[in-house]
């Protein structure tokens, strides 16, 4: 299970993302959509961690994987100097203390040994490392990202066999069979530079499977390919939607998001304006921002 | 007055051995140079900012003193002021190669600057730790693009062991020198080492463009 808590980004001084909570359960597909720079492509990379969020948590299978977010444990800003001090001051609504606290960031300068101590029994116990979770979290690419280097197989054994330690032989094994799977067992042996822009992408998926990834994450699989081979690749996605892995999927095709999803979420200027399944997304979206866009869209 | 090459023949042996000397010397620094070149480009691309000053201080120095000052005070500056005692021939080595190793970093790290964030991406994404990620995937395809740079800091290289004549080695250039020390005859050793060192530069570049083939092979279309 991906559980998001109130995730925030900031690139600089610009907000990106901005207070964003998300759970996706095992065996789930999700689609994010929304117009260009909601931030979508950004909350996606923050789940493996590629980019670290400014505030909030993640967690991954009851493990926290971001450095735990003060503002979300209210016993750590009780036991917090500003706290104390502001209590001293007059505040007496806890409840309001703790949102005014929130609100200006004042825990943002550490608070000594006390306030890191707490945060870490808080969360020491399930704390991983990203590494850990990019192995369990699978992700694909709009650019595809093969390594030019390396022939198709050797991009797909290259991380079994280094990161997970899995013997050269499984690791090939493995790789032919998810190769037949997406249709590319015959280019085995070339380098990447020689495929199709849809024969990368069939290769960077079943690439990413070789990792026994529990959630794939796509970020816009099908926008970087002519036409033509979009279908490929959404087929090939169409069908790892029905072995139940969990997927979370940044897409502008709205029909297949429509097919695969079991829920749509919608994001829009860094905030998740709705999540509902698809069929309630599509036909009747609540907000004015999401039926604007989907007229536009569809 | 009338050139006499024959003076030479009596010289082949002993630019047979200053032959060997020279490519030692040339060698033994490409080693050591593309070695220190690694964690050099390290810490140049590094965002460890005591690294990356280090690193481009190490390069300015080496750029900006000239290379014969550098061999003189390795070889007769060094040994006075801590007591190392040197061999002229790992004089030459140390200086050429960490002299190599500042130019090799340079370009390493216009290299792998020009690696799209993408391939890092992708190695991230699959949990690949940084060292592995910098060694299988990273460095290969950059030292890959700066292959022909790298051919010429290795030509230059084997042009600036030349100057070990001046501490004393017998290299192919003191060869010559000690040719006309002895004949007072200059056009004729300085030709025939013209030669030599033409000829192993053509070498080298061919040798260059061949592997320079081979590696790009998995560009093909
Ligand atoms: N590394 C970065 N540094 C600075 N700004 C960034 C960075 N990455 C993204 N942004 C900005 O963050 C905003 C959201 O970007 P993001 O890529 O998440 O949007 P998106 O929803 O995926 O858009 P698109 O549909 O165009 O891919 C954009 O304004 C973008 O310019
Ligand atoms: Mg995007």
């Amino acid at each position: 299970m991906i559980d998001i808590r109130n995730l925030y980004k900031n690139f600089g001084v610009l907000p990106v993302l901005r207070g964003v909570s998300l759970t996706v359960n095992d065996g789930e597909i999700v689609s994010i959509i929304g117009p260009s720079g909601s931030g979508k492509s950004t909350l996606l990379r923050s789940i493996n961690l590629l980019e670290p969020p400014t505030y909030g948590e993640i967690w991954v299978d009851g493990k926290i994987i971001t450095p735990p977010d003060p503002y979300l444990h209210f016993e750590v800003i009780r036991a917090s100097r500003t706290y104390r001090h502001m209590q001293r001051e007059g505040w007496d609504d806890d409840a309001a203390l703790i949102r005014e606290i929130k609100a200006r960031d004042l825990l943002k300068n550490h608070e000594g040994q006390k306030y890191h101590t707490l945060l870490k029994e808080i969360t020491q116990h399930s704390f991983v490392d990203a590494n850990v979770v990019r192995e369990k979290i699978g992700m694909v690419f709009q650019h595809f990202n093969l390594f030019p280097h390396m022939t198709v197989l050797q991009n797909m054994i290259y991380a079994p066999t280094h990161v997970k330690k899995i013997p050269m032989d499984q690791a090939v094994e493995k790789a032919r069979a998810l190769l037949d799977n997406v249709g590319m067992l015959d280019k085995i042996d070339v380098y990447p530079g020689t495929l199709s822009g849809g024969q990368k992408q069939r290769v960077a998926i079943a690439r990413t499977l070789c990792m026994d990834p529990e959630a794939v994450l796509f970020d816009e699989p099908t926008s970087a390919l002519d036409p033509e081979m979009v279908k490929e690749v959404l087929d090939v996605i169409k069908r790892l939607a029905t072995t139940g892995i969990t997927m979370i999927l940044v897409t502008h095709e709205m029909g297949f998001a429509r097919e695969v999803s079991d829920r749509i979420c919608f994001l829009d200027e860094g905030t998740v304006l709705e999540d509902a399944p698809p069929d309630i997304f599509f036909s009747t979206p609540k907000s004015e921002r999401a039926r604007t866009f989907l007229e536009k869209v569809l | 007055m009338r050139l006499d090459f024959s003076i030479i023949w009596g010289y082949l042996p002993m630019f047979g051995s200053a032959l060997l000397v020279t490519l030692k010397v040339t060698f033994c620094s490409l080693f050591f140079a593309l070695l220190l070149s690694i964690p050099l480009s390290l810490c140049k691309i590094s965002n460890i900012r005591p690294l990356l000053w280090f690193a481009d201080f190490y390069t300015s120095v080496f750029r900006g003193v000239p290379i014969l000052v550098q061999v003189f005070m390795t070889y007769f500056g060094i040994p006075i002021a801590t007591g190392v005692k040197m061999t002229a021939f790992t004089a030459g080595v140390v200086v050429f190669s960490m002299n190599s190793a500042a130019y090799i970093s340079e370009s390493m790290r216009g290299g792998i600057r020009a690696i799209d964030r993408g391939q890092y991406e992708a190695a991230m994404a699959l949990g690949v730790r940084y060292p592995a990620m910098m060694k299988d995937i990273i460095l290969p395809q950059a030292v890959k693009s700066v292959l022909p740079s790298l051919v010429n800091e290795f030509i230059g290289l084997l042009k600036n062991t030349t100057l070990i004549a001046s501490i004393g080695l017998v290299d192919i250039l003191r060869v010559g020198q000690l040719i006309q020390a002895a004949t007072y005859r200059a056009f004729e050793p300085f030709f025939v080492i013209s030669v030599f060192y033409y000829v192993l530069v053509m070498v080298l570049s061919w040798f260059g463009k061949a592997l320079e083939k081979r590696v790009n092979k998995s560009d093909r279309h």
